[in-house]
């Protein structure tokens, strides 16, 4: 299958990976963005349910189990690197 | 470029409004992996002039801005703010083939001594050791998105007809009372979410590994609501070869194919989920 990324109906990636993600800048050289986060909230709940899982409850436990278990798996895979450089 | 005519006007009120706030913050879109210093032209959010600001072999891209973040109720605005601020990265992603894009909004401003110009080169300098080996990871690659959603009445039934135990819990109930066999039904009901959540774990870990081997690396992000009829069991951020997301695609086709799956396959995006750091 090919993806798309038509600007109509890939919207809502964008605006997840637009406004959650990407660079984050550490210094107090970064203009204070309070509330600024929740700028696109209105916009993505008007792009049609775009309540988690969390709100929505029915797989909420099994969603963060999930979530939990590949956080291991990526662990299980650094580790020994990290232990090596430790140990040197 | 048509975007230099569309924003023509608008630019022209934005800038008189802007008169008395002066331009001291510097809008970064991207970092890119070039040492260029040059303009992109008027291509940027209300028709600013995007230009890049190089340190040794990178450059961030931006634009001058008042010392204020973007802020507005008007959901439309938010949206043509936000498809500008993607299609700066995309210009940048396009001519200089790797950038680091940032988040939306974020803007350098000037402090007692320093202009925001030198700010940001002072940040680039700062971090360049991190920003080169961050450009390394993601050269030659790009994120896709993929959603895999499930029909839950379908694997409900499915389940209803090969789970021993929801079928001796249902041939149970219809020995029961009327009163009695309502408990029954709500210990069915259990049963069935029990059973769909282990199907969704061993769906989830069959795909994640097969998804694993196509890709450079991977983000598990949370699942979302979308429509009644479908549940999202996997949304996963993909860093992939740019040549080799075919492999990728072909495997997620073998899911699309699953009775009852589907698959939302999108991108190339710029790594937005490789580039915050783990």
């Amino acid at each position: 299958m090919e993806p798309t990324r038509n600007s109509h109906a890939t919207l809502v990636d964008l605006l997840d990976r637009v406004l959650d993600k990407g660079l984050v800048i550490n210094a107090d050289i970064i203009i204070s963005l309070a509330g600024v986060p929740l700028i696109g909230v209105n916009l993505r709940a008007a792009l049609a349910g775009m309540d988690t899982m969390l709100k929505y409850g029915v797989m909420k436990d099994w969603d963060e189990r999930t979530r939990a278990w590949e956080r291991e798996q990526r662990q299980k895979k650094v580790e020994p690197i990290c232990t090596a450089r430790i140990t040197r | 470029m048509g975007l230099e005519t569309q924003h023509g006007g608008k630019t022209q009120a934005t800038l008189a409004t802007e008169a008395i706030v002066q331009e001291e913050g510097r809008y970064i879109y991207c970092v890119a992996d070039a040492g260029e210093k040059l303009s992109l032209g008027r291509i940027g959010i209300e028709g600013h002039e995007v230009y890049t600001i190089p340190y040794r072999d990178i450059c961030a891209v931006v634009h001058n801005c008042p010392t204020q973040p973007y802020q507005s109720d008007d959901q439309e605005v938010v949206k043509a703010w936000v498809m500008t601020h993607q299609k700066v990265v995309d210009a940048a992603w396009e001519r200089w083939g790797t950038v680091l894009p940032l988040s939306f909004d974020t803007i350098i401003r000037e402090e007692a001594e320093e202009s925001a110009e030198q700010n940001v080169k002072d940040w680039l300098k700062q971090e360049y050791e991190r920003l080169e080996s961050q450009i390394g990871e993601v050269r030659g690659k790009a994120e896709y998105g993929v959603q895999v959603f499930w029909n839950p009445k379908l694997v409900a039934q499915n389940l209803t007809q090969t789970s021993p135990d929801i079928r001796n819990l249902e041939e149970e109930i219809k020995t029961k009372p009327k009163g009695l066999a309502y408990m029954y039904r709500q210990k069915l009901e259990n049963l069935i979410k029990h059973e769909m959540e282990a199907a969704a774990d061993e769906y989830f870990k069959n795909f994640y590994s097969q998804i694993r081997k196509h890709v450079d690396d991977v983000r598990v992000e949370k699942t979302k609501k979308v429509n009644p009829g479908l549940q999202m069991i996997m949304n996963l951020s993909c860093l992939v070869y740019r040549d080799r997301y075919t492999e990728l695609g072909e495997e997620l086709d073998k899911i699309n194919r699953m009775e009852g799956f589907l698959v939302r396959f999108t991108g190339p995006w710029p790594p937005y989920s490789f580039v915050g750091g783990a």
